[in-house]
This record gives structure tokens, C-alpha cells and sequence, in this order.
């Protein structure tokens, strides 16, 4: 359902893809690991197009992501960030606006629905994710796991045919981090299609069908997570994982 | 509480010392010179009084008046260039002994200061464009100013604030025509004739006859031959306390009218007329006896608040549309495609680099070269609103750079257009953030307004500087009305302003 094919982007200085390939089915959960400044992020951001590449393509479903500058309103590009809906490790909610009106932004403001109509789903979906009694608070009255739990919220009112996490739980305590992570493992249960940056092992062990490990903008391991953390080939990965389960 | 004397001891030392440096240079009351015939007068003001001719030589029937009374009182001339509107304060401060530049005798300046017999008796001569501009009727004689144009705008009509032409329009046509006042440069009023921004100007002879021949030899006098009732006696003024010295002009005046040197100096200029032979008689009984009642503390504040009334229509009409364009450039600049951006850039630099002066100088005096000719009230606001539009601009771009990148990055990511995120996400939370710059560029406007006088609109300083001039013994009482005026204009604006700050703040952290 979503494919990269030898995604190639450089920054000024040096290259931060170097042809990378990745593929997630329907109902799939795709975990992508990986040390700092491997380039796992920015993979994650330019399958919807917040940022371009040099080379390759990203094509989810029919919608073709070709490399170059794109037109920043492209239908292309319009189309695809509303099939995939996108959580920050900074939340980036809008601080102008309630919880609620946060939630209904996506419909109402990108695909011109009803206020009423967005505003009842929006109130099931902020019940999903347990903050049915906060849909007047601000995002400044919210813990940081309460804040990204909106968030998780704010991209299912899109309907998305699946979602990125970028590094969703790197900006929040354990505790915190841990009403998150069962949110989204609640969703991946659901048959949510996901793509999940993370550091979470944890996580990655227990939720995930696929996990790709990331060096040098390069996906070096991939398979089901028992393969993956138990058996991997590569001596880069191992030490990797050495390091990060350790910690 | 041990910790603030420190502060007490160090603000009283201070205010101390700031008196008593003051005291220490405070002049006494200011003589004039037995010596030095000190006559002050403005060369901007134009000819043929005082201005600069060939090779900038001080020239004009006023110099060489000065340099004969001089002679005659044994003194040495020195000429002192001030602004023509403020000669009577540098009188007052001693900067000057004289004032020797078409200052009217008016009952008001006579209770401040002390004429001499008048030296020249001017009236009021009406010019028009030779050519009536396309869709207007010509104006063929006084009357016909009272006439109003086909689209039902009153006649409107330059002339010189403060001097003789102002007071006689505004005693005789004040209903029917729409008078511009325009502070300096009488050549400024025919260049509006001239350009269609005015119907006609109203200037003494003097300078019309001057200029008539000298520049503006497409201008026509109507109705010359017929007699008005706008009559300036020119006189020099001295300090009341100097009564020697205002003998003693009188006397060398009265000796020049009788030997002929007074018309020969006339007639070296061509200003000599018929009229100036009856000087010798009117000076018989001078001053005139007082008949013009005194303005009141009523009529000024009534005229104060109208102006003040102008002020807020000025600022509240203009400053919305400077926020929006400097809004609209803001984005411009920062999201817009580089063909735009550059440009946009340019006007920003251009407009925040030059003196507003200037620009209002081209909106109102040039752009009607350019086929388009605004109403000084037009010409204010256009001029404001540009002005600011460029500072708006600023405070906008500021803004908008402050909402952090994830803001915009996560309306993206949920599938809105860059201009529906700007719109619901970053515009909102950018205003938020301008609200403490914008409501101080706002109060600073509603400052900013009294350079509309320039294009002869009467807002609260416009209506200060009209008043200071006819009644100069007043000038503490409306300068204080005046300062009370915009403190109670501005106090409420800075309580607002306070109010939504506060509110800014409290969505925003």
C-alpha cells in the first residue's frame, strides 16, 4: 500500500537517504528503528511529502511522489497527506484552539466539512483516546500525554488509510509515554495501517509485524520483530540493539 | 526599605541640580540690541518679500527695507532666518528684535506685541487657471467661487495659513468654499491651481503680481480691478517693551514716505501702488482701535475638539488598511514566489527608508502629474496608510517567522493547502503575537495624523497652529488644550491596547 523506491536526498552537506526502499501492506504495522541521524525521520517525512528528495518515488496506493521540487499545493500532494495522516514528536498541536476544534481542524478546514458533523466524530474520537472530559481544554492545559493523544486523535479524523509516528513518545516521560504507546497499540489491534519511527523496543517487539532497521539512510534489516531482535545478520544491527535494549 | 533611599536621594540630587542648571541659563528678560537692527523673517516663504534671488542673494522689497531702516537708525542689519509661523515666539525669546515679513496688523497680535505704523498695504487678488481645466467651468470673479462644481463639491481654494489671505477667505466665504491652508511656500498654492488639486488660490497682490510675471504665467487674475474687503496692513513688530525702538522705526518710516525712498524701493520691485499713498494718512491714528473681540476659551476648545474629531477619523480610517496591505506583504514576502517577494521587499525598504514628509510632498503635489489628484483628506489617508503599511508589513513578517515550523508542518500534514494554513493556523497565532507592536504603531499613527496639515487638512495640530497664529497671546492655553486633547485621545488607546496584550499573551504562552 505504501511503497519508497531508492529514495536518494541530500542535504547541503552530506546524504541523509542513500537509496532507500521500504514497503508497508494494508493492516500492517512497519516499525522503522535505527541510531540518530540515520535518517529514519526523514524517511518518515517524505512519504508525505513535508520533505522532498533528489531521487526515487513514493507511491501510496495510486498516488505517485516523483523526486524534484514539488509544487507545494499539488493535488498529488494534497491527495496523499490527507490518505496519511502524521503524529510529531513535538505534538504540534494548535495552541489557538481547543482539543475539540484541534481534532475537527482536518475536516473542516481541508476537506470543507460541516462543522456539527466533524465536531461529533471528533467527540467519539477524543473518547477513544480517553479525553472524552477535555474538548474545551487548550493544548497548554494538557499533559504532554494527553497533548499527543489529541494528536493521535487530530490524524484519525482524517480517516487515513494509515499513519506516520514520528518518534511519538521521544518528548515524554515514561509514564506518559506509556498511555501513548497502549493508544496505539489499541489501533494497531484495530487493523490501523501504521508506520512508526521510535525508540520504544518495547514497543517495537510486542506491536510490530515488520521492523526495518535504518544506518546511513539505508535499511540494512528488516523482517518480524523475533527475527530482527534475535537473529539479526548484520554486526552493525546487533550492536545497535546491544546498545539500545541495554539502556 | 533601607535599600530604595539610595534611589530617593539620587532622582531629588538630580531634579536639584536639573533646576538649578536651568536657573543658571534662564536669560533675562530679552532687550533689543542699540546696535544691531536683529529683524527676523523666513526667505522660504517667497517672493517678492524676502527670498533668495540669483547666485542665492538675499533678495526682495523686505531686505531692502530692513537695510534702509537700518541705515537711518544708525544700526548694522543683520538678517535672522526663522520659520515665518514662529517669528512671534522668537520675539518673544529674544532671538530677534524685529519682525519684518508680511506679519497684518490683527488686534490679536497688538496684545502680544507692539507695531509699528504700517509700511505697506496689501489686499487679496484671486488667481485662476488660465485654461479651465477639462470638465470644470471657469471662475471669472469672486463670486463665482461660491458657485459649487457640477458634482456638488464646493470650490476649494489655496492660500497661505496664517496670513492675510487666510483670514479675509475665512471671514468672507467660510461657508461656500472648501479652504486649504497651506503652511509654507505660497508658490506650493499655484502649483495646486496649476495641477487641479485646487480651484483657485487666493494670494495678496504682491505675490501675485510677483509671480504672475515669474513662473506661473498660465494663472489669471479675475475681478482684478474690483475692490475687496481684504486688507493687510503689513508692520513690523518689536517686543511691547521696546517702545524706543518702535519710535524710532516710526520715525525713519515716516521720514522714507515723505523723501520717497519707501517708493522708490516699491517701484525698484514693481509692487508700488495707488493704494500705498494713503499710508502716511493712516498712520495719523496707529494702532487702529481694538474692535475684534478676543477669541475665547469656548471658541478655541470647540475648534480644538472638531480638529481632535478629524485626528480619530484619520487614524481609524487609515491605520485598518495599513494592517491588512502590510498583512497581505508580510506573506508576501515569506510565502509568496520570488517575482513577488522581491518587489515586495523593495516597497517595504522604500517606503520605511524615506521621510513620510516626502511621500506625502509626492502623493499630494506630484501624483497629479500622473493624472491622478487627491483631496488633501484623500491624499492623508492614502498617505498614512502607506506609511504604515510598510511598518505593518514588518511587524506581520516578525510574526508570522515567530509561530514555530511545526505549526505549519502539522496543518500540512493533515492535508490543507498552504493558504488554508495560513489562513486557520499560522495567520491567527501570528496576530497574537503582533498584538504589543501593532497597538504602539497604532497609538504612534494617531500621532503621526498632524502631518495631514501639510496637505492642508485641519486635524488637532493643524487646528493648534491655525489658532497659535491668530491669537499668538494665547499660545499657552491652546498648547495645553491641545496637549490634553491627545493625552485623552491616546490614554485610552494604551488602556486597550494593555487589555489585549494581556489576553494575547494568555493564548499564545
Amino acid at each position: 500500500m505504501i511503497s519508497a523506491r531508492n529514495l536518494v536526498k541530500d542535504y547541503g552537506t552530506g546524504r541523509v537517504l542513500n537509496g532507500v526502499s521500504l514497503s508497508v501492506e494494508k493492516g500492517e504495522v512497519a516499525v522503522v528503528i535505527g541510531p540518530s541521524g540515520c535518517g529514519k525521520s526523514t524517511l518518515l517525512r517524505c512519504l508525505n511529502g513535508l520533505e522532498m528528495f533528489q531521487e526515487g518515488e513514493v507511491q501510496v496506493d495510486e498516488l505517485r511522489l516523483e523526486g524534484g521540487i514539488p509544487d507545494a499545493d499539488s493535488a498529488v500532494l494534497l491527495a496523499l497527506r490527507r490518505r496519511l495522516g502524521m503524529v510529531f514528536q513535538q505534538f504540534n498541536l494548535f495552541p489557538h484552539m481547543s482539543t475539540l476544534d484541534n481534532v475537527t481542524a482536518g475536516p473542516r478546514f481541508a476537506l470543507g466539512r460541516p462543522r456539527a458533523d466533524a465536531e461529533k466524530e471528533a467527540r467519539a474520537l477524543l473518547a477513544r483516546v480517553g479525553l472524552a472530559d477535555f474538548t474545551a481544554a487548550r493544548p497548554e492545559q494538557l499533559s504532554g500525554g494527553q497533548q499527543q493523544r489529541v494528536a493521535i486523535a487530530r490524524a484519525l479524523a482524517m480517516h487515513p488509510a494509515a499513519i506516520l509516528f514520528d518518534e511519538p513518545t521521544s518528548a515524554l516521560d515514561p509514564r506518559m509515554a506509556n498511555e501513548v504507546l497502549r493508544v496505539m497499540a489499541d489501533l494497531a489491534r484495530s487493523g490501523q495501517t501504521m508506520v512508526v519511527v521510535t525508540h520504544a523496543m518495547g514497543f517495537a517487539r510486542r506491536v510490530a509485524q515488520t521492523v526495518h532497521v535504518m544506518f546511513a539512510g539505508q535499511v540494512i534489516e528488516c523482517g518480524p520483530p523475533a527475527q530482527v531482535f534475535d537473529r539479526a545478520g548484520d554486526e552493525r544491527v546487533r550492536a545497535f540493539l546491544a546498545e539500545a535494549e541495554g539502556a | 526599605m533601607r535599600r530604595r533611599w539610595p534611589w530617593a536621594v539620587g532622582l531629588l540630587v538630580g531634579v536639584l541640580l536639573t533646576c538649578l542648571v536651568v536657573l543658571w541659563y534662564r536669560q533675562a528678560p530679552p532687550k533689543a540690541s542699540t546696535d544691531v537692527f536683529r529683524w527676523g523673517a523666513d526667505e522660504k516663504g517667497g517672493a517678492p518679500y524676502v527670498y533668495l534671488g540669483d547666485n542665492d542673494e538675499l533678495t526682495g522689497f523686505e531686505v531692502d527695507l530692513a537695510n534702509e531702516l537700518a541705515r537711518r537708525l544708525g544700526m548694522r542689519s543683520e538678517f535672522v532666518s526663522k520659520s515665518w509661523e514662529n517669528l512671534p515666539e522668537d520675539l518673544r525669546r529674544g532671538d530677534i528684535d524685529v519682525i519684518l515679513n508680511g506679519y497684518e496688523w490683527s488686534p490679536a497680535r497688538e496684545r502680544r506685541m507692539a507695531s509699528t505704523i504700517p509700511y505697506y498695504n496689501a489686499t487679496v487678488r484671486l488667481m485662476v487657471p488660465a485654461e479651465p481645466p477639462k470638465g470644470k467651468e471657469a471662475i471669472d470673479s469672486w463670486d463665482a467661487l461660491r458657485q459649487r462644481n457640477k458634482d456638488g463639491s464646493k470650490k476649494r481654494v489655496a492660500v497661505q495659513r496664517g496670513a492675510l489671505t487666510e483670514t479675509y477667505m475665512r471671514r468672507e466665504f467660510s461657508n461656500d468654499v472648501d479652504i486649504l491652508a497651506f503652511k509654507e511656500g505660497t508658490d506650493n498654492a499655484m502649483r495646486l491651481v496649476r495641477n487641479g488639486v485646487a480651484d483657485a488660490t487666493v494670494q495678496d497682490d504682491l505675490t501675485a503680481g510677483y509671480y504672475a510675471e515669474h513662473g506661473f504665467q498660465d494663472l489669471r487674475f479675475p475681478d482684478a480691478d474690483r475692490e475687496v474687503p481684504g486688507r493687510g496692513y503689513y508692520v513690523n513688530f518689536v517686543r511691547p517693551q521696546d517702545t524706543a525702538l518702535r519710535d524710532r522705526i516710526n520715525d525713519a518710516l515716516r521720514k522714507m514716505t515723505e523723501d520717497g525712498t519707501l517708493k522708490a524701493i516699491y517701484e525698484k520691485q514693481g509692487i508700488w501702488s495707488k493704494r500705498q499713498e494713503g499710508l502716511a494718512k493712516l498712520a495719523e491714528h496707529w494702532p487702529p482701535e481694538n474692535v475684534e473681540p478676543e477669541r475665547t476659551l469656548l471658541d478655541e476648545t470647540e475648534l480644538l475638539i472638531k480638529s481632535a474629531g478629524v485626528t480619530v477619523v484619520l487614524a481609524v480610517l487609515s491605520f485598518p488598511v495599513a494592517l491588512l496591505c502590510g498583512l497581505f506583504i508580510g506573506l508576501g514576502r515569506l510565502y509568496g514566489p520570488r517575482f513577488l517577494a522581491l518587489p515586495l521587499t523593495a516597497y517595504v525598504e522604500v517606503i520605511r527608508g524615506t521621510p513620510i514628509l516626502l511621500q506625502f510632498y509626492v502623493i499630494y503635489y506630484l501624483l497629479p502629474y500622473a493624472g491622478i489628484t487627491l483631496s488633501g483628506f484623500a491624499a492623508g489617508l492614502f498617505g498614512l496608510a502607506l506609511n504604515y503599511s510598510a511598518y505593518e508589513a514588518e511587524n506581520a513578517r516578525a510574526g508570522l517567522l515567530a509561530v514555530p515550523k511545526g505549526q505549519m508542518e502539522a496543518a500540512l500534514a493533515l492535508g490543507m493547502s498552504r493558504w488554508t494554513a495560513l489562513r486557520h493556523v499560522i495567520i491567527p497565532q501570528a496576530l497574537r503575537i503582533v498584538v504589543p507592536p501593532v497597538t504602539n504603531d497604532f497609538i504612534s499613527l494617531f500621532k503621526d495624523t498632524s502631518i495631514c496639515s501639510v496637505v492642508a487638512v485641519t486635524e488637532l495640530t493643524g487646528g493648534y497652529e491655525q489658532l497659535r497664529i491668530a491669537e499668538p497671546d494665547h499660545i499657552l492655553r491652546l498648547a495645553a488644550l491641545t496637549t490634553i486633547l491627545y493625552l485623552l485621545m491616546s490614554y485610552p488607546l494604551s488602556l486597550v491596547a494593555r487589555r489585549l496584550e494581556k489576553r494575547a499573551v494568555k493564548v499564545t504562552v
